[in-house]
């Protein structure tokens, strides 16, 4: 799957498009979405619809975020994926989204946040015209697929080529660790940390986990102007 | 084993059972399961790793937050005792990792650097599902004793259910939610144990020390704390003067 992503691309719009497009086929839905969000949950919250499939994906899209509820947004604050096999059990949790989104058509929502640790950048949402959950396989592709549209928007943010995906599948703890001393050293968003570690890595061609470890012994100490 | 030791015992096995609370926390109740298999075992040290799911193995709590230990335990996503047992689904041990270089090339240089000359890993299972390992470590080169491997066993056994819930995990999509949330919140410790690290200028043991002293002290939930630490919403002064606080259960390494 990542092999499949990385081929050819050429942005994240194209990413992202293919990420939605194997999110449909591999989790056998009628349709996906994704929104892209900076900083959920703040009352300044910026979102934006980054790509859906199909008509039904765009309105549950447009709908959470005019209505501010639904189980995107609760995947992306909670960091947690959000499984609705039956939409129409859900009215309680989430009244406006739920009757909106039966009325488009949409029966269940698997929601899988674009997350790693406190960093947050939208949501992977997944919809079905049936009742019924996701297998265990299909809810592991969402998983993957979510994790890949992560990479993806950080590659666009920080200006890369998205020429190496799956970099967050072998990531150590050491480079959590050092996003979190960066951000406390620049006074940064966790997000910011990640980027300017990453960046680091990237200018001076050394892996992202041996400047993360140089970083958390002191070695190494990134400097406002990097 | 003494009556007391018993009586201790059947207190752990209850406290290890008791998540059906709303305050339930996963990494700190598998934080709760290695440190008690510190004190109640005969072993050195005591870790457990989650499969990703996608063929990999995550750290998710090891009894000392010290880097060597941790890094033992990640370094097992490539060999070792925990991707033998979470394969096979069976118990994997080395008496003497000495002799089990060319077994678990990478695994065996890190645990004897670290101290280690056995290991015992032991499946986190319930029915066909695999979850994970107990993984527990001595530093004695004959092997981790019968009675703590069965003891073991048992801990990791009453930990799984715990982990799942008690849910009947016939939706295994409610099980891959249940890892994902479990090895976030793990990224989530290690990204406010940085913060705290630089903060107070600690190492990464004495910043988690700090994190769960202060959450133990003030009743909230180690996850929450590390995510408001993380998302820099926490008075970060007050976390970090629980940096004197001992650890429950004293680790080696």
């Amino acid at each position: 799957m990542r092999a499949l992503l990385a081929a050819n691309d050429n942005g994240q719009a194209v990413a992202l498009t293919r990420i939605c497009m194997l999110a449909v086929s591999e989790l056998v839905v009628s349709g996906a979405g994704i929104t892209l969000m900076d900083r959920p949950g703040a009352p300044d919250a910026q979102q934006r619809l980054a790509h859906a499939t199909d008509a039904v994906a765009a309105g549950l899209e447009e709908l959470q975020l005019t209505v501010g509820e639904g189980p995107g947004l609760s995947a992306v604050t909670g960091g947690v994926p959000v499984m609705v096999p039956d939409l129409a059990l859900a009215t309680a949790r989430w009244p406006a989204f739920a009757s909106g989104a039966l009325a488009l058509g949409a029966a269940a929502v698997f929601a899988f946040p674009l997350q790693l640790g406190v960093i947050g950048l939208g949501t992977l949402d997944c919809h079905r015209a049936t009742t019924g959950s996701l297998s265990q396989p299909q809810a592991v592709d969402g998983l993957v697929l979510a994790e890949l549209a992560f990479e993806a928007v950080l590659d666009e943010i920080a200006g890369h080529p998205p020429d190496d995906l799956g970099w967050i599948s072998d990531i150590h703890a050491e480079v959590h660790q050092a996003s979190g001393m960066v951000r406390d050293q620049l006074g940064v968003s966790m997000q910011e940390a990640l980027l300017r570690i990453r960046a680091h890595a990237y200018a001076n061609d050394i892996p992202l986990a041996a400047v993360a470890r140089r970083i958390v012994s002191r070695q190494l100490l990134l400097g406002t102007q990097e | 084993m003494n009556h007391r030791h018993e009586q201790r015992l059947a207190r752990v096995f209850v406290e290890l059972a008791d998540t059906l609370i709303d305050e339930f926390d996963i990494i700190e109740f598998l934080n709760m399961l290695v440190e008690r298999c510190v004190e109640l075992l005969d072993v050195a040290a005591a870790g457990v790793v989650l499969s990703d799911q996608q063929g990999g193995l995550r750290m998710a709590a090891a009894s000392s937050e010290r880097a060597r230990l941790v890094e033992l335990f990640a370094v097992q996503a490539d060999d070792g005792p925990c991707l033998d047992c979470v394969r096979t689904g069976l118990p994997v041990s080395s008496a003497n990792l000495a002799d089990d270089g060319d077994r678990w090339p990478r695994f065996v240089l890190a645990a004897r650097e670290a101290g280690f000359s056995a290991t015992h890993a032991v499946p986190m299972r319930l029915r066909q599902t695999v979850i994970g390992a107990l993984n527990l470590l001595d530093t004695e080169s004959n092997g981790v004793d019968e009675i703590s491997v069965n003891l073991g066993q048992a801990l990791a056994d009453v930990a799984t259910i715990g982990v799942l819930q008690h849910r009947a995990i016939d939706d295994n999509a409610i099980l891959t939610r249940q890892l994902q949330t479990a090895l976030n919140s793990r990224i989530v410790i290690e990204q406010a144990k940085g913060v705290l690290s630089a903060h107070a200028d600690v190492d990464m043991q004495t910043a988690f020390v700090a994190l769960r002293g202060y959450s133990r002290s003030n009743n909230l939930r180690l996850s929450d704390v590390a995510r408001m630490v993380a998302e820099g919403e926490a008075d970060i002064d007050a976390i970090v003067a629980h940096k004197q606080v001992s650890p429950h259960g004293q680790a080696l390494h």
